[in-house]
């Protein structure tokens, strides 16, 4: 069976990571030190797949190389090594606003992040009232986004990329800012998304959303996939490993 | 590999939704928008017609008229490769979370001008007409769009080439800046090419934005195409073309991850 997601022993480096400026490119600069922020692979040796109809969710620290495994994945950013196949149309909720014009109204907003993610007007057109009635925005819809929270943003956006035909959804961390009557909704329909055989990605600190919509997991530690398998499993060597490693019991294990 | 999958017919409309944003996001809470559009090209001339006419006393026949002939193709094509050369950190969120075909963020930015420049037809027709006797041209209607194909041409691939080498090196936002600053002076858009001393004219003249720039005011101030000048001009906008290709197949995949 061919499976939507396969990545196989992906590399990635951040060759130049700053701009470089005249200054540096006459003067040299120093190579950065091999820390957690600044390693010389951001993604090393990753391989996982995820099979039509499930869940993945991605655990690890800050700067462990969840999102740029999400940037690689929706292809914004190159691999330097590996093999990486993606089946079908790939949809991105990784940033709140991405595509959003602050001083342009919630239905202008809708109609620009549709066409950014490559629907057709007339499809923007045709489906604007089940956005609408997702986003559960009511008349604000009419008012600039500059008015709005976090949270009526996030309905936004999750309306908008919903309604646009997807296989794959790349999910980073944003649902958070939902409230929870909202993020049960968005829970709901991602079960539904599974059902019809699409193919979910998830980055996020929350255990409890992870293990409510994730089949499986894996978690990335500088880098590398340090553990993969059913969700659960996941997230409790996850955790043991955090509370083993915390400042307040042993500050010097590493 | 960004954007794969994409009709041109949703491209089309991508770009069209791309430079509606832009203008409508510049003219909401502003009273006098459509004004703003004219006001700067306008501001240009009346200063130069000033400093010229009245300070330095220079005798240039129908000298309001040369200034404005050309005020306005080169706005259009200054602005829009300055803003673009910005165009994929201003659109940083585009580049990095969104999957994009990212030649269209410079694009939208030369189409946003030209946009502009259109809008102002009218008010240059007008101003021909009240200020020079210029009785509007029916050849107009097909001289003009095709000069605003040909400059799109000239202008696009000079902003794409200027935006990913930007993404790059910063620096080049700055240079492109002074660049135009000095071409203004060059190509020339005060005073006519006739007035470089004989020795020297021929060098102003291999400039391609001279060609470009002197094209558009054949047209307004005569009504005629001048096809040397077009040829030119067109040359030029295949061989930037070209450049500006092969840099985006080479510059474009990493700018993800310069922003």
């Amino acid at each position: 069976m061919t499976r939507p997601v396969v990545c196989e022993n992906l590399w990635k480096s951040y060759h130049f990571r700053q701009p470089v400026g005249v200054k540096n490119l006459l003067l040299g600069h120093a190579a950065p030190a091999e820390t957690r922020f600044t390693r010389q692979w951001a993604l090393s040796d990753v391989s996982f797949s995820v099979s039509k109809g499930q869940a993945c969710g991605i655990l690890g620290h800050n700067g462990s190389g969840k999102t740029t495994l999400l940037s690689v994945l929706l292809g914004t950013v190159p691999i330097d090594r590996g093999r990486l196949s993606i089946l079908g149309r790939v949809a991105s909720l990784l940033e709140l606003s991405a595509g959003f014009h602050a001083d342009l109204t919630g239905r202008e907003n809708a109609v620009l992040l549709g066409s950014i993610l490559g629907m057709r007007l007339a499809e923007i057109r045709a489906r604007f009232d089940a956005i609408l009635e997702f986003s559960e925005l009511d008349n604000a819809i009419d008012n600039p986004l500059r008015t709005y929270s976090a949270g009526m943003i996030m309905r936004l956006g999750f309306s908008v990329i919903i309604h646009s035909p997807a296989d794959v959804f790349l999910i980073d961390e944003v649902l958070a800012v939902g409230d929870a009557r909202f993020q049960e909704k968005c829970r709901h329909y991602l079960t539904e998304f599974k059902k019809r055989n699409g193919t979910l990605i998830i980055v996020s600190h929350n255990m409890k959303e992870l293990a409510g919509i994730c089949d499986e997991g894996i978690c990335l530690d500088l880098g590398q996939v340090v553990d993969t398998g059913p969700i659960e499993g996941v997230i409790s060597r996850y955790s043991a490993r955090a509370s083993a490693a915390s400042p307040g019991k042993s500050a010097v294990a590493a | 590999m960004q954007g794969t999958g994409r009709s041109a017919a949703q491209l089309a409309e991508l770009l069209y939704i791309l430079v509606r944003k832009e203008l409508s996001a510049r003219y909401k809470n502003r009273v006098l928008g459509y004004v703003w559009a004219l006001a700067n090209p306008f501001a240009f001339a009346f200063v130069y017609w000033i400093a010229f006419k009245f300070i330095m006393r220079l005798e240039i026949e129908n000298y309001s008229l040369y200034l404005i002939a050309g005020m306005f193709p080169w706005v259009w094509l200054s602005t829009g490769v300055s803003n673009a050369t910005r165009s994929f950190f201003v659109n940083a969120s585009l580049v990095k979370k969104v999957s994009l075909p990212r030649f269209i963020l410079p694009l939208a930015n030369v189409a946003q001008e030209m946009v502009h420049f259109a809008f102002a037809l009218p008010v240059i027709f007008a101003f021909l007409w009240f200020a020079g006797g210029m009785t509007p041209k029916a050849s107009w209607l097909w001289q003009v769009p095709l000069l605003l194909a040909l400059q799109t041409a000239f202008t696009y691939p000079l902003a794409l080439s200027f935006a990913l080498a930007n993404a790059y090196v910063r620096d080049i936002e700055y240079l492109v800046g002074i660049g135009f600053s000095l071409m203004f002076f060059v190509t020339p858009m005060v005073y006519p090419v006739t007035m470089v001393p004989e020795a020297y004219r021929h060098y102003f003249e291999l400039n391609p934005l001279h060609a470009m720039m002197q094209s558009w005011r054949t047209i307004f101030l005569q009504g005629t195409l001048e096809p040397g000048h077009m040829a030119y001009a067109a040359a030029f906008a295949a061989l930037t073309g070209l450049i500006a290709w092969l840099l985006y197949r080479k510059l474009a995949p990493r700018i993800g991850e310069l922003l």
